[in-house]
């Protein structure tokens, strides 16, 4: 593979700005993750200091490797719900490294509304075991939570249960489990530890009861303690649903650590070879990929940023030019890439299906890296069969048996991005750049589309408009459409699996891929038909 | 992979990562130490490179402690790994409850709530299915509870006798 | 009086030390052994091994009757006390010579005599030979007390039955006196069995001095010059050498002559040592004779090429011992550093452990003796005292020069020694310029303390953690792409 050549000039004054912008835009993100991840009532500090706890994040500071990644999945859930009021929906899930081994992490954030799962807490928990299961890596659940946010429970009540329904089938395919009882485990939370394969109870603080004493007195007027009810010692050693009593948040984490040494190594897919970093620099992709969408960039130009090397063999350079394909490494695994540099046209459409079946055929990984408006209208177009090309895209690409990594750069709209592996096309991972925006179709197309109905409407009922009314109206409607077609909006309601920094995304590729390596792709059905 | 390090008196926390070839070793108080062992002459021999300088030092390595010969002095560090001291330490309040195996009769009971008993000492004994069995305290301790008195039937995976919580010290 | 199978009722360096000697001249050898004690070289050497029982491995040395009855058991024809343990016990003796088994050392009644720190005393005193000003309490215990005033101060209390050093009380204004008194009485009535007392000057600023002595017990007596063993560590002796740089050719001839006419005046047998207190004005005073191979005697066979075990089973075999003293020389300069299982920077509190490592140091003018062997452990069952790195130079300067070499490159890991304490000592320029007195390392504590030292302790603890091979091994588990993105997070 070759080194790709760059057409950049880093010193050039458009250059320059472009990245300003980019920069300042990526600022805001880390200064909104930061305090969606750090920032807490000092009351709630206090209360887990009086009550003995450690803060989560604490708690993951101890229980992974020391000097290893931590890959966290959508931090900013729930960012625009809520009020605000569940940051990260009070919950941490993600993958890191546990003597030696890649775990998925859950662990119940106490620190706000006592960790209580608010409606989007439940598909981030889902997501996180899906993710699991998807790349048979096994999980530690760091329970402390109150429960379901009462007022909105029955938001919560129905889908909450595919959480332990992915516990089951973890277990069922023989991925371990492990759960650290650092709080109260109440009701449906009980199931948690229920239902892991090692379970291991803090003393005084943890507890699993289904209902707590409160209910319990108000059902039936027994009277009795939290330990003697669902405490550390009555599940260790009467009621068997616990295994290990520990005296400590630390005693506990350590018994977890050395727990999880015990789980058996996966042997390893794919074709890895010794990494290499890039040969340019990651911070060029601030300069390269502009925060408005409607600005063209060379796609090629952030492959070389992001692969080993900047090596890159690319397929069928000068066929369907608007979709690149082709090979690289990254962090030493080999990859097929499809990056969007342009329109799909019925041309770039079918290369993209016949790149995605030659992959599947040896068993390659698949990383789409979207800008994409959509496919080509036009007369021409459908008369070749755009969307039947389209069509062709979508089933190789859902039908593919390797993994599949989505990386929203810019634009996602239309079906362009169902057909670059959009969310619910099952990637093992999707995750947006903080300027990304996605949707139907971009928003000032969707304002003016939707201001012009509102507006035909608006005269039909009141004739003489005055203009500044029809200037509010196509206002409100513009923000409003930028608004939802933002990473924001789209990653608090677990669109994605997060937003991340473009600089951190080749990190983010390396740990998934390895995660995915262990399960090996079955074949495929059929042998590849040239398109 | 962390460790606490007593040298010179003091105690530091440190991790060890590795990147290849070299290890760094992390201390506590921000210390980083890339550095790399090499084996050296004669027995325990060995050569430690840190810093740009090599140390020629003799070391062997004990239970708790590792011993290093550095430069015409000898020194003891102390190691400790409290995974080890922690994660698999018996723990010792499961011995606070005795409870019925299955169902059966109290015969006798042998203590009171608040009286001190030491480790082994009879505390009472149960009839289940024409077996007689006496239950003997798992530790030194002070009684809490027993809700049973003679002539009692309980049932399978009742509590018979609950201890104090351990103290400090004990 | 035929010495032909001797057993060596000692353990340790001094047992091996012995044996050595013992099997190079020819002797069957036999050695004490207590069945918890740990494997040390002497058992390697000895042609048989004789287990005794006590109630602790210590008292087990004790056991005369035991001991006698393992000499004649396996048909010793002579013991080797060695020093320490029963190696002045008058009773020993008189056992042995009844059982009719030859005893390398004096008559029963010299270590009688020489025992009585009281009676030596008087003995020499009434001689003519210089004894310090004192009091003795059996003169006439009534005014035990008044006499001690008039002795002045300082004073030493020293207990009549003590020695090497112990139970000994400085006492420098009168009104802490008699509380001291009854202190050191009580002592002396623990630690020794007897709480009778004598009072002597203290020399302030003093110098140990002794010479050794050896005599056929047929009149015939020589001196094999002296030793100084000023650095002393709260009364044990931790470096000794030869010869004293304190003394001109004036006055070693004085000092060793004094001693050689002591051992005369009691017809000495054997080897011995008679102490001295060398004070700054040049004068010196008897302290006790020690009627035995002491600790340091190799200081003494290095400058003087003699092997005083050898002329020891020699005169005990009743074979001629007719050296002159026209033909001891002493030659070049010695010392002798002992290394001690205790950790300087904690008090000096006994050290115990597994011997993980020994690599004793070799080379010219080197030489180790040892009761240490790799793989055994250090317990608190006996003295903290392990081994003897003795040097020979030809003088002080390069005594000192190959001694510091010699002890930096005394390598034991598992254990705390002193041998960094030694080299500081060593290093200090009052001991390179030989101005020293029994006073030097207590004045000099501060000085001699272990400097911090942050590069260093970053090497240990590099040392350390990468030589944890569990430590490696769970960091190497971490497969490599984690270890080489190192703690990231997005």
């Amino acid at each position: 593979m070759r080194r790709m050549e760059t057409r950049v000039r880093p010193n050039s004054p458009e250059f320059r700005a472009a990245a300003a912008e980019m920069e300042a835009t990526v600022k805001r993100f880390h200064e909104i993750q930061d305090r969606t991840r750090h920032a807490r009532p000092q009351r709630d500090i206090d209360r887990l200091r009086r009550q003995n706890k450690l803060l989560v994040r604490e708690r993951l500071t101890l229980l992974l490797d020391p000097g290893t990644p931590f890959l966290e999945f959508s931090s900013l859930a729930a960012n625009d719900l809520y009020d605000g009021e569940a940051p990260g929906a009070n919950v941490i899930t993600g993958v890191g490294v546990i003597s030696g081994r890649e775990v998925v992490v859950h662990a119940d954030d106490s620190s706000n509304k006592g960790g209580a799962w608010y409606p989007m807490t439940v598909p981030k928990i889902v997501r996180a075991l899906q993710f699991a299961l998807q790349n048979n890596v096994p999980v530690v659940h760091l329970c402390d939570s109150a429960g379901g946010y009462l007022e909105d429970m029955a938001q919560v009540f129905a889908p909450g249960g595919r959480v332990f329904r992915n516990q089951c089938m973890l277990s069922k395919r023989g991925i371990p489990q492990l759960a650290l009882v650092l709080g109260h485990c109440t009701a449906g939370g009980a199931y948690v530890p229920a239902l892991c394969e090692h379970t291991i109870i803090v003393r005084d603080s943890g507890a699993i009861f289904l209902g707590g004493p409160p209910l319990v007195k108000a059902a039936t007027g027994e009277e009795v303690s939290v330990n003697d009810l669902g405490g550390a010692d009555m599940h260790t050693s009467i009621s068997g649903t616990g295994d290990y009593p520990v005296s400590s948040e630390q005693e506990g984490i350590a018994l977890a650590r050395e727990i999880v040494a015990t789980f058996p190594r996966k042997p390893r897919a794919f074709d890895w070879a010794e990494p290499e970093a890039p040969y340019y620099d990651a911070r060029e992709l601030y300069g390269i990929v502009p925060t408005d969408y409607r600005i063209r960039f060379d796609m090629r130009e952030v492959i070389a940023r992001i692969v080993d090397g900047s090596r890159f063999h690319e397929y069928q350079p000068n066929y369907g030019t608007t979709l690149v394909t082709g090979y690289a490494r990254i962090w030493g695994c080999k990859v097929g890439i499809l990056g969007n540099n342009g329109v799909l046209f019925n041309d770039s459409s079918l290369k993209a299906a016949h790149f995605i079946q030659l992959c599947n055929q040896t068993g390659t990984p698949l990383i789409f890296l979207q800008n994409t408006t959509g496919y080509m209208i036009g007369r021409e177009y459908e008369e070749r069969g755009i969307t039947k090309d389209g069509a062709k895209m979508l089933m190789a690409q859902a039908g593919s048996e390797v993994p599949k990594i989505t990386v929203l750069t810019s634009g996602a709209f239309g079906a362009g991005y169902y057909g670059m592996c959009g969310r619910a096309w099952d990637p093992r991972l999707i995750m947006s750049w903080p300027a990304s925006q996605m949707g139907v179709m971009g928003p000032e197309q969707a304002a003016r589309t939707l201001g012009d109905v509102k507006l035909a409407q608006m005269r039909r009922e009141n004739p003489d408009l005055p203009d500044v009314a029809v200037q509010e109206l196509r206002d409100r409607v513009r923000a409003k459409a930028a608004n939802e077609t933002s990473a924001y909006w789209y990653t608090s309601r677990l669109y994605d699996d997060g937003i991340i920094d473009p600089v951190d995304t080749r990190n983010m590729l390396g740990i998934v891929l390895s995660c995915a390596a262990g399960v090996t792709p079955a074949a495929p059905g059929y042998g590849v038909f040239r398109m | 992979m962390r460790r606490t390090l007593e040298v010179d008196g003091e105690k530091i926390a440190i991790w060890l990562a590795s990147t290849g070839g070299a290890h760094v070793v992390h201390c506590d108080d921000g210390r980083e130490l890339p550095c790399r062992l090499l084996p050296g002459p004669g027995r325990g021999g060995h050569v430690l490179e840190l810093g740009g300088q090599s140390y020629p030092l003799r070391l062997a390595v004990g239970e708790d402690a590792t011993f290093v010969h550095l430069d015409g002095r000898t020194w003891r560090v102390g190691r400790t790994d409290l995974a080890q001291t922690l994660g698999g330490a018996a723990d010792g309040a499961a011995l606070d409850v005795l409870a019925a195996p299955m169902p059966g009769v109290v015969i006798s009971v042998a203590v009171a709530p608040g009286q001190e008993v030491a480790e082994g000492q009879p505390l009472m004994v149960i009839e289940s299915m024409k077996l007689e069995t006496t239950l003997t305290a798992r530790r030194a301790g002070v009684v809490a509870e027993v809700p049973f008195v003679r002539g009692d039937a309980f049932d399978s995976r009742v509590v018979l006798v609950r201890m104090e919580p351990r103290k400090e010290g004990m | 009086m035929t010495v032909s199978k001797l057993l060596v009722a000692n353990r340790g360096e001094i047992a091996a030390r012995i044996l050595r000697t013992a099997r190079a001249q020819g002797l069957g050898t036999a050695v004490l052994r207590h069945g918890a004690e740990q494997t040390g070289p002497a058992h390697l050497i000895a042609d048989e091994i004789v287990e005794i029982d006590g109630p602790t491995p210590v008292a087990a040395y004790l056991e005369t009757a035991q001991i006698v009855a393992a000499a004649q058991r396996i048909g010793a024809n002579a013991v080797h006390p060695g020093y320490g343990f029963l190696a002045e016990n008058a009773a020993l003796v008189r056992a042995l010579d009844a059982a009719g088994i030859t005893f390398v050392g004096p008559t029963a009644e010299v270590i009688d005599l020489m025992g009585d720190k009281v009676r030596a005393r008087a003995f020499v005193e009434d001689r003519g030979f210089p004894v310090a000003p004192s009091a003795i309490e059996d003169d006439d215990p009534a005014t035990f007390v008044e006499r001690a005033r008039t002795v002045g101060y300082p004073l030493l209390i020293k207990p009549s039955a003590g020695g090497g050093g112990k139970g000994m009380r400085i006492v420098r204004d009168d009104a802490a006196l008699v509380p001291e008194i009854e202190t050191a009485r009580r002592e002396g009535q623990r630690y020794f069995g007897d709480g009778r007392l004598f009072v002597e000057r203290y020399i302030e600023r003093p110098r140990h001095i002794e010479v050794q002595v050896m005599g056929d017990g047929r009149g015939h007596v020589v001196h094999f010059w002296e030793r100084e063993c000023s650095i002393q560590r709260r009364f044990q002796k931790i470096i000794e050498e030869t010869p004293s740089p304190a003394l001109n050719p004036e006055q070693r001839l004085e000092i060793c002559e004094t001693a050689a006419d002591i051992a005369r005046a009691v017809n000495y047998r054997g080897a011995g040592t008679v102490e001295f207190i060398y004070a700054p004005d040049g004068a010196f005073y008897f302290l006790e004779m020690n009627t035995r191979l002491q600790v340091e005697h190799p200081v003494t066979e290095m400058v003087t090429g003699r092997d005083l075990v050898a002329d020891q089973l020699r005169i005990a075999a009743g074979e001629p011992f007719d050296v002159a003293q026209g033909d001891v020389r002493q030659d070049g300069h010695s010392i002798e550093l002992r290394i001690c299982a205790e950790d300087p920077a904690d008090d000096f509190r006994p050290a115990i452990g597994p011997i993980l490592l020994l690599d004793e140091p070799r080379g010219e003018g080197v030489r180790v003796d040892s009761g240490l062997l790799e793989g055994s452990a250090v317990t608190t069952d006996f003295d903290p005292m392990l081994a003897k790195v003795i040097v020979h130079g030809r003088d002080r300067a390069e005594a000192i020069a190959r001694a510091r070499g010699a002890v930096r490159d005394y390598v034991l890991l598992g254990v705390k020694t002193n041998a960094d304490y030694l080299d500081a000592i060593l290093a200090h320029p009052g001991f390179t310029a030989g101005e020293v007195s029994t006073g030097f390392l207590a004045e000099e504590a501060e000085a001699l303390r272990e400097r911090p030292d942050a590069a260093r302790n970053n090497v240990l603890i590099a040392a350390t953690a990468l030589s944890d091979s569990r430590l490696v091994a769970e960091v190497e588990s971490v497969p490599a792409i984690y270890r080489k993105m190192g703690a990231w997070r997005n």
